[in-house]
């Protein structure tokens, strides 16, 4: 996959990766609300391994779903 | 994990869903146990957010529904492993999840929040105003659904005027 300009948008608004905040984590998921690789996005590889923990967590206390209805 | 083993005060996280088969008062009692149970073991609830009723994801045992509480608190990290079996084997609880995190102060979790929200209002509004233009869209198909509505009608009229047979 070709290397985007993209930024991280973590990095880039100087925020924490948070499993609560289910608006900002539901960008990071595709339509069968499967996790999007970092190239996608542009989320920087540190950042992204947060984000992955962040999002299962968040599937665990019904915050997101686990695949689309 | 040799982490966890050692003794001594850490500070943890905890997210917590009541069935909704409570009412939001017994569910309330329901979240004063579960900090007394806390308090009772020598821990230090620092802060606490209740988000009230909200719609789960997808359903747990038939629950479509469940009230959320968020506490932060300092817990002797030797007894956690009690407190999270407690929980899970308690049935007023649906589901729970203890996060160990830094140790924020009230201001820092206000500060942060205050960003979060912003950002998610800035992207909000932008939203909104990509959405002003789709109406037009909207307009014109609803439009074209009226003109198919009419040709129907007029057809029906045809139909029923003529004896057909």
């Amino acid at each position: 996959m070709k290397k985007s300009n993209k930024e991280c948008y973590f990095c880039v608004n100087d925020i924490e990766v948070d499993y609560k905040d289910t608006r900002t984590l539901k960008k990071f998921v595709n339509f069968y609300m499967k996790i999007l690789p970092g190239q996608r996005t542009g989320t920087c590889s540190w950042h992204q391994r947060k984000l992955a923990t962040a999002i299962k967590r968040a599937r665990i206390m019904a915050l997101l779903s686990h695949t689309h209805k | 994990m040799s982490k966890t083993k050692q003794s001594g005060l850490a500070h943890y996280e905890i997210l917590f869903i009541v069935p909704n088969r409570f009412t939001e008062e017994e569910a309330k009692e329901v979240i004063a146990k579960v900090e007394k149970n806390i308090k009772d073991n020598g821990g230090e609830i620092t802060y606490q957010e209740y988000w009230g009723k909200k719609k789960l994801a997808y359903i747990i045992d038939h629950n479509n529904y469940g009230y959320y509480q968020l506490l932060e608190f300092d817990y002797e990290s030797t007894l956690l492993e009690k407190l999270d079996s407690n929980l899970r084997l308690s049935t007023e609880i649906l589901r729970h999840q203890i996060v160990r995190m830094k140790k924020r102060s009230s201001e820092e979790i206000a500060k942060a929040k205050e960003k979060t929200d912003k950002l998610n209002a800035k992207e909000e509004v932008v939203e909104k105003e990509e959405k002003k233009e789709k109406p037009d869209k909207a307009k014109a198909k609803e439009k074209a659904k009226i003109d198919l509505k009419d040709l129907d009608e007029k057809l029906e009229g045809i139909l029923n005027a003529k004896d057909l047979l």
